[in-house]
């Protein structure tokens, strides 16, 4: 195996630039929020005091890694996947002793110098690396139970971690490489299911108890009108019929007095309610003191406000948007934590729905360009890698942007390449220059 | 190739997936946009801007001579805003480096709390993180200038979060001169007195502004959306503050010295009908008195006073002259069974002129009844002719109307004939002292009746945009010879009948009659021994200037209750500083006090000693005590020892306020004080005996 002669040989210019035009974007999206006014642009950027001055610190950090990244051999990602992967489970594992609390999650650890690293964001790219790496072992065979659940293992290890760090939205984002696996195989019935459980869910919430177990008891007798010869033949499927669907009925009662009451915390339990129309009303004694131990206080926080402004933000921009530095939610510092994750209301107010369209543009654009890059593929290791790439990216802009919109109840979540801050923008340049790399190396068979 | 197409219909599906979501997103975001786009605008600027009200600038009342009765000053609420970035920034750096001294500032400035107990509280406020934390309220301007000097303070709004909301006081600078015809603004509670009547020009109009949030919770304005702020007008009185300063003291002195219940005393200015000095004291149950209620307004039954329109009537329809004779049967008529007494035995037959001068109430209700049985409308026709049958229309809100009994209104057989008996020394109707005084004011203005006005002119910025003039009401309340006669009588009151002792020593002559009523209110019944000393006038007799009614309220049976022991002592004192200061010399009202600095210095024996060495006088202290009166003698300084004690009022005469305070509240009683300098008098005499937690009034020149 040669080294190759050049950086450049063979990289796809394409996404280089598609990435590049975003993280402009997401530096402009950054400036607008902070920028007041009177400002001194250049001493500001010197001073690395404001937010948009770090984020460049972090661009050329990223360009630095990518062009280190660009620089490694192919084969040594495949080399140390599971050596990175175990490390990373180390280092989510090291937050509990020595994490650092930022806005109430324990998943970071200091650097010094002010800057943090939170780990689960860079263990997506090192899973993403074990997963590829396990795909594509010669004596996997993506069809036994065994890989499956071994693949599970892999992908949601890092998830659990992740919400025992109160990271809930990372945490989501392994639920990505479900997708992957079934580009690889998985059976369709594991997607139908979790589907399922989703469909579930919301309507558990939307309906009324009546309404949900009615609707439920005529699918029930749709599928016993269907299905009535093999039933005649084998009551046993009837009987396992009415269990499911008293399964699912407690189904709702688990949803309503466990899920919301006991694990999700009120103010998840209300923006996830919210989202439907719905409010929050507590049904266990402890939940329904605190409750009214808050009201009686008048310190009810309001739990929808992030949604209200970066609703406001977004609707107000209209079509065209209100101009560069001229959006008034943003100027106003309305939009809590506008600069991470709620960085696409920007965006939207100042530049309007063109301007989030153009952006959804070019994010699409790199999606569709990952997932030509994965086809393109020879080795599976590469293929999956790739595909793993889009399917996280996947998953953060549409949970981002949903969120911002009202789609989706408030998580924390960064919009890739956009969002200020260091951790993610340095996570997502490795994870989409490991992929360019490897794609270079398209012609290699990697294992 | 079925491996092939598997994948194939795996990815196609996966990108179907992708696309719809895709179109979910930019749907959702085009319908946010395009159609919820003018809500969530508006949501927007209704979270984000509001109107904020510009408050007007309160209007000042002023005296007749410019002094400001009534004004606004600012006043500062304090609140601190602990999620300031920068004063969170570096984790509260600035905070923490700050707090120890920031407290003992604090302490230092409001005196309300330990330094400990500031520093316990900012803790706890900067950890709960409170945006609104009350720090103080009502702070002065003179505070408030020293507060943005503390640490942190001074770092500015951002970077201290230190709020300062201003707010305007209304602070009456006399004090109680006044005070219930002034009245007193506050926010939220009813209006009184001038404040009342002319509150829609003193408030002026409120502005407007639309303001916007910004970053940090400051407010901007939105260009093109305000309106100002009108103040409001100035408002000039008739009062004087030298002559309501004098009117007010003299008030004080016999409601003190006779304890009496109330009592209320208006000065007017003869020849236009402004209404110089208007007192009213109340007497509170610890024995204080205030300016309660505006008693010159409150109708009650005048008794005596009334004498002078019953005379009026029976000379104006020439039924008698005053040299005729009258029965008064020794001082004690029976009247179908009634019996009508004299305060004094009189003898049987005397001249009505001697009759009203000695306040005979036998003549006085004879000539009502003999004259106008029957025809009781003839009678009443002087009381419209009076305007004793409406309100003055003074400028104040809470005047009351007089209750006389209309015969025109009420059937012949209804009537009752005792009425006319009554009327005739001033029962069975109910008049105010200021619409008594509007007609011993017109007899003292040649029959000419003036509308009594507190309103001299409103300024609106210095300009005048209303001006009010004397108003006549009656130009000829009585022919020429009745109102001679009449104020003939009034004279001799003061020369030969009850008011006779008051002005024996007067250097000018003053003419007015006296009136003694049993109260028969709703607290009081004629058995209860309540009287109502009264006494109306005017003076000098040749050229009258002003006029002057004083009416007390006695305690239950008290000792001393004669209008003319009780009321007219206050209208001899108030004429004897008018006289001197306006008629006599046509010179500027000195107050009744001199500078006590010139002559005697009272304070500390260190303090006398200090002064004395360091003027190079000869004095040698050997005295007692620690207080000193002194003065000087041929360059030496002569000293007498003060007297303090607990149980006997010191005499604090011409000491400092400081020096008077340290006396009086070691002593244990209540100060109040009026005026500044040094103080020329005290509410209760040297050397009588108080009691610990009296209430004592200093008056300072």
């Amino acid at each position: 195996m040669e080294k190759q002669a050049t950086i450049g040989k063979g990289v796809d210019t394409v996404t280089v630039l598609l990435y590049y035009a975003l993280v402009m974007v997401g530096f402009i999206a950054i400036f607008s929020v902070e920028f007041r006014m009177g400002d001194s642009f250049v001493q500001s950027l010197l001073e690395l005091k404001k937010n948009y001055s770090k984020q460049v610190l972090f661009i050329g950090i990223s360009s630095l890694v990518a062009v280190f990244v660009l620089l490694t051999d192919s084969k040594f990602f495949t080399a140390i996947a599971n050596l990175l992967y175990m490390g990373g489970i180390l280092l989510m594992l090291l937050t509990f002793v020595i994490g650092k609390d930022i806005s109430g999650s324990k998943s970071w650890i200091a650097l010094g110098g002010g800057f943090n690293l939170q780990p689960a964001e860079l263990c997506k790219v090192f899973t993403a690396l074990a997963l590829a790496k396990y795909l594509s072992r010669p004596e996997t065979e993506f069809k036994t139970l065994r890989s499956h659940l071994i693949a599970f293992a892999l992908t949601l290890g890092p998830a659990v971690l992740s919400i025992a760090q109160k990271e809930t939205g990372l945490a989501l984002v392994y639920f990505s490489f479900f997708l992957v696996m079934y580009r690889e195989g998985l059976p369709a019935i594991y997607l139908i299911v979790g589907f399922s459980f989703v469909v579930l869910f919301i309507s558990s919430i939307v309906l009324s108890f009546y309404v949900y177990a009615g609707a439920l008891a005529f699918i029930v007798l749709i599928v016993i009108y269907y299905f009535w010869r093999q039933i005649k033949r084998n009551f046993v499927l009837l009987a396992a019929l009415l269990l499911v669907y008293f399964a699912v009925i407690g189904f709702k009662w688990f949803v309503d007095n466990v899920v919301f009451d006991k694990v999700l915390k009120p103010y998840q339990a209300e923006r996830v309610l919210n989202m439907f129309g719905k409010s929050y009303v507590p049904k266990s004694p402890e939940r329904i003191a605190l409750f009214e131990k808050e009201q009686a206080s008048g310190k009810k926080k309001d739990y929808t406000y992030n949604v209200k402004q970066s609703k406001i933000a977004i609707g107000s921009g209209g079509f065209a948007g209100k101009g560069f530095l001229k959006g008034v939610t943003t100027q106003g510092d309305f939009v809590p934590e506008q600069h991470t994750d709620f960085i696409f209301t920007a965006i939207a107010e100042s530049f309007g729905f063109w301007g989030s369209a153009l952006l959804l543009g070019l994010y699409f654009f790199l999606l569709y360009r990952i997932i030509s890059i994965a086809e393109r593929q020879r080795s599976t290791f590469s293929r999956v890698y790739a595909y793993s790439v889009a399917c996280i990216l996947l998953f953060h802009i549409m949970i981002n942007i949903s969120m911002t919109i009202g789609l989706m109840p408030v998580i924390g979540i960064t919009l890739p390449l956009l969002s200020y801050g260091g951790s993610s923008l340095v996570t997502f340049t490795i994870l989409i220059f490991i992929m360019l790399r490897l794609d270079a190396d398209r012609n290699m068979v990697l294992r | 190739m079925e491996v092939k197409k598997d994948i194939l219909w795996r990815v196609y599906l996966g990108f179907l997936g992708l696309g719809v979501f895709g179109f979910l997103i930019l749907g959702k975001a085009f319908y946010t946009q395009r159609f919820e786009g003018s809500y969530w605008k508006s949501m927007g600027d209704s979270l984000h801007t509001k109107i904020l009200d510009l408050a007007a600038e309160r209007g000042t009342i002023y005296s007749e001579d410019g002094s400001m009765l009534s004004t606004s000053l600012p006043q500062f609420d304090i609140y601190i805003d602990f999620g300031a970035d920068g004063l969170r920034a570096k984790d509260g750096k600035n905070f923490y480096e700050n707090i120890d001294s920031l407290s003992i500032s604090l302490a230092g400035l409001f005196n309300d709390k330990t330094a400990a107990e500031y520093k316990k509280e900012l803790k706890q406020a900067y950890a709960d993180k409170e945006r609104y934390y009350q720090l103080h309220k009502k702070v002065s301007f003179e505070e408030y200038k020293a507060l943005r000097s503390f640490p942190l303070v001074r770092l500015g709004r951002n970077k201290s979060g230190f709020i300062a909301e201003v707010k305007t006081k209304r602070l009456n600078p006399f004090g109680e001169l006044g005070f219930r015809t002034i009245g007193l603004y506050r926010e939220n509670s009813k209006l009184v007195g001038l404040e009342r009547s002319f509150d829609s020009v003193l408030r002026g109009t409120t502005g407007k502004r639309l303001v916007r949030y910004v970053a940090g919770g400051v407010l901007m304005p939105v260009e093109g959306f305000e309106v100002e702020p009108e103040n409001g007008d100035d408002v000039y009185t008739t009062i004087d503050v030298n002559i309501q300063d004098i009117t007010e003291r003299a008030l004080m002195r016999t409601m003190t010295t006779n304890e009496a219940l109330e009592g209320t005393c208006i000065v007017m200015e003869v020849a236009t009908g402004k209404i110089k000095a208007i007192a009213n004291l109340g007497r509170t149950p610890e024995g204080t008195y205030f300016e309660t209620d505006n008693y010159a307004l409150r109708t009650s039954e005048p008794g005596s006073t009334i004498k002078l329109v019953t005379l009026l009537a029976a000379l104006e329809d020439k039924h008698v002259t005053i040299n005729d004779n009258i029965a008064i049967h020794g001082g004690r008529w029976n009247l179908n069974g009634r019996t009508i007494v004299d305060d004094h035995h009189g003898p049987e037959v005397t001249t009505i002129k001697t009759a009203f001068t000695q306040s005979s109430n036998v003549a006085m209700s004879k000539l009502a009844y003999q004259y106008y049985t029957g025809k009781p409308k003839e009678y009443y026709k002087h009381f419209t002719a009076l305007h004793l049958t409406g309100k003055t229309g003074i400028e104040l809100n809470e005047e009351f109307s007089p209750l006389i009994r209309n015969p025109n209104k009420v059937k012949p057989k209804q009537w009752h004939p005792q009425t006319l008996a009554s009327w005739g020394f001033g029962y069975e109707l109910m008049v105010s002292p200021l619409q008594m005084l509007m007609v011993y004011n017109a007899v003292a203005n040649n029959g000419k009746m003036m509308k009594p006005y507190l309103l001299n002119e409103i300024k609106s910025y210095g300009t005048v945009i209303r001006k009010n003039k004397p108003i006549v009401l009656n130009e000829a309340i009585a022919s020429e010879a009745t109102i001679k006669q009449l104020q003939e009588c009034l004279a001799a009151v003061c020369t030969e009948g009850t008011a006779r002792k008051q002005f024996e020593t007067a250097p000018y002559k003053a003419a007015g009659k006296t009136g003694t009523a049993k109260v028969n209110d709703g607290k009081f019944k004629y058995r209860d021994g309540v009287y109502q000393s009264a006494f109306a006038g005017y003076f000098p007799v040749d050229a009258p200037k002003y006029s002057i009614i004083v009416v007390v309220k006695n305690k239950p049976h008290a000792a001393n209750y004669y209008g003319g022991s009780v009321a007219a002592p206050v209208f001899r004192e108030i004429a004897d500083h008018l006289y001197k200061y306006s008629i006599d010399k046509q010179q500027p009202l000195q107050l009744p006090v001199q500078d006590s600095m010139l002559y005697t210095f009272a304070g500390m024996k260190k303090e006398v000693n200090t002064i004395a060495s360091q003027f190079g006088f000869t004095y040698a202290d050997q005295l007692a005590g620690n207080w000193r009166r002194s003065y000087l003698k041929n360059k030496t300084v002569q000293s007498q020892t003060v007297q303090t004690s607990n149980a006997v009022m010191p005499d604090v005469k011409g000491m400092g306020l400081k020096d008077a305070l340290y006396v009086l509240e070691t002593a244990g009683m209540k100060v109040q004080v009026t005026g500044k300098g040094r103080i020329v008098n005290t509410s209760v005499a040297a050397g009588s005996p108080v009691a610990k937690g009296q209430e004592i009034m200093l008056y300072l020149n």
